[in-house]
């Protein structure tokens, strides 16, 4: 068997005597796209902060590329190959679209010294407006972030995770508060980036419409546990799923 | 016309130098939340270890070299370590209230060690007066502009054209978000420390020469400063050179055409009319922030 990309072994977090997240445990194939579902407060996010360093879980481990993780700094995280995006927008509201995919990268090239009196692209210009033309903001490539609509800037915030080529990218409500057509034209590029680059997903969302069609596996978490794990068609007809979640 | 041309020639001089100080401003606010109102005696401060460099034997450039140094140092990276950093969490008005307190004794203690009275200060450009297609303009007046305006032109495009720039660039626009990425935020904070000392010496060796040494030279120096900052807009590089410049240039047409008394006031009424009806700065940008 491959060996798994990410391996979360029974990790759990508690806040006191809330269990936000408990004993949970999965694996992410590379080139899978996992999909992360739950009512709020299901323990999504927490599960994504424990992996990434930004919350240290209670108990359990996680493992990137066979490796250990846990506990491991959101930088040293994000430097051994995984990105990530947040629910809220990240953009850098005055610096130009460009400018913000070359600043997703260019901590990545080399030390601070060398970086004094780099050039401002610093070989990520090529990098920076490749991804601008696949996640089609020529337009916009010269214009600040801030004044961009809500739905340009979630995707300005998208490209940016992937500007340092990460192997592993964690979404969080990529699709949230943008209009359908967006949301559909969302979908098609990530099915591309995992189609053409092989590019790994995990990928918390509320809409099921989107998930579902996106994700090969979904998890469901309901209270901190891990309620069910599948293809997306065997969780949508799952009894507890439908229960605890689709309110069916 | 010939006389109007030289007032705004040397009002952008002194503007200029203004604007210097102001950046400052800017750069410590956007950066770390920092207002310091000791700006001012940080450009008093390096004309006298300028003096004190000189006083040693070192040449002018040498002794600024030194300044250059010994004010990274203590008013870019100890400033920060000492007073910034134990304060900032606790908000504004401590800091505020502290960088009041080191200007006072900043001021103080540099008139004990070298007397109230003003030290003359050797001039860094040509005493002569220049003849240019009519217009009389004095050299020190064109040197101080090209020099201010050299190292403005310079700070723009190192903090919007270079790699690291545009990391500070980053950590003042969103630290958090910036973090993530992988910038070190603490490290471009202080790098912004350090520039603003930089910038502060840099003030000291043009503005000395024509205002002399004197343990107060800081307050009026920091009150425009802040004024200029204020004018231009807080929160835009931009706005704080021109603050700078409108009140380098308004001061001198006021001294000229109405009395060399009303200078301050035409500044100060500039700051006021700016505060009631653009009090983002004629440049800045509304900010909101949780209390």
């Amino acid at each position: 068997m491959t060996q798994p990309l990410l391996a979360v072994d029974r990790l759990s977090k508690s806040y006191g005597a809330i269990r936000a997240v408990h004993d949970v445990s999965f694996a992410v194939a590379p080139g899978e796209i996992v999909g992360v579902i739950g009512p709020n407060g299901s323990g999504k996010t927490t599960l994504f902060n424990c992996i990434l360093g930004q919350t240290v879980p209670s108990a359990g481990a996680v493992r990137f590329r066979g490796t250990p993780l846990t506990g491991a700094a959101p930088l040293a995280v994000s430097r051994r190959g995984i990105g990530r995006t947040f629910q809220s927008l990240q953009v850098f509201g005055s610096l130009t679209v460009r400018d913000n995919l070359i600043a997703a990268a260019q901590e990545f090239q080399g030390s601070m010294a060398a970086r004094l009196l780099a050039p401002s692209d610093a070989g990520l210009g090529a990098r920076a407006d490749a991804m601008i033309e696949r996640f089609r903001l020529g337009r916009v490539a010269r214009h600040p972030a801030g004044s961009l609509s809500y739905g340009q800037q979630k995707l300005v915030d998208i490209a940016m995770a992937f500007m340092p080529d990460p192997a592993l990218v964690l979404l969080d409500e990529p699709a949230a508060g943008i209009n359908p057509s967006l949301v559909e034209e969302l979908r098609a590029l990530l099915e591309g980036l995992n189609r053409e680059r092989g590019a790994t997903f995990v990928v918390i969302e509320h809409n099921m419409d989107f998930v579902m069609r996106l994700a090969q596996r979904v998890l469901v978490l309901a209270e901190g546990r891990l309620l069910a794990e599948g293809a997306p068609e065997t969780v949508r007809a799952h009894p507890e799923v439908m229960e605890a979640y689709l309110g069916a | 016309m010939a006389d109007l041309v030289q007032l705004l020639v040397s009002g952008c001089a002194t503007g200029a130098v203004y604007a210097l100080a102001a950046m400052g401003f800017v750069l410590l606010w956007q950066t770390s939340g920092t207002i310091n109102f000791a700006q001012g005696e940080f450009v008093m401060l390096p004309a006298f270890a300028m003096l004190a460099g000189l006083a040693l034997g070192l040449p002018l450039p040498l002794a600024f070299l030194a300044s250059l140094v010994v004010a990274a140092l203590v008013l870019g990276a100890a400033f920060k370590r000492v007073v910034v950093d134990p304060l900032v969490r606790a908000g504004v008005l401590p800091l505020v209230v502290a960088t009041l307190g080191l200007s006072l004794a900043a001021k103080h203690a540099v008139r004990v060690g070298f007397s109230a009275e003003a030290q003359p200060f050797p001039q860094i450009f040509p005493e002569g007066v220049w003849n240019v297609l009519g217009v009389r303009v004095s050299a020190a007046d064109v040197g101080t502009l090209l020099v201010a305006g050299a190292l403005l032109a310079a700070l723009h495009l190192f903090i919007t054209r270079t790699l690291f720039g545009r990391s500070m660039q980053a950590c003042a626009q969103n630290p958090d978000a910036a973090r993530v990425l992988g910038i070190d935020v603490a490290g471009m904070i202080l790098a912004t420390f350090v520039i603003n000392a930089l910038l502060a010496a840099c003030a000291a060796l043009l503005v000395t020469p024509v205002w002399f040494a004197r343990f107060d030279m800081g307050e009026a120096i920091g009150l425009k400063a802040f004024f200029a900052a204020i004018i231009g807009g807080f929160n835009q590089m931009r706005g704080a050179l021109l603050g700078g410049i409108l009140l380098g240039v308004l001061e001198n047409l006021a001294a000229a055409y109405l009395s060399a008394q009303y200078k301050d006031g035409v500044a100060l009424a500039l700051f006021v009319l700016v505060i009631l009806f653009r009090p983002e700065g004629l440049l800045g940008r509304a900010e909101e922030r949780k209390v």
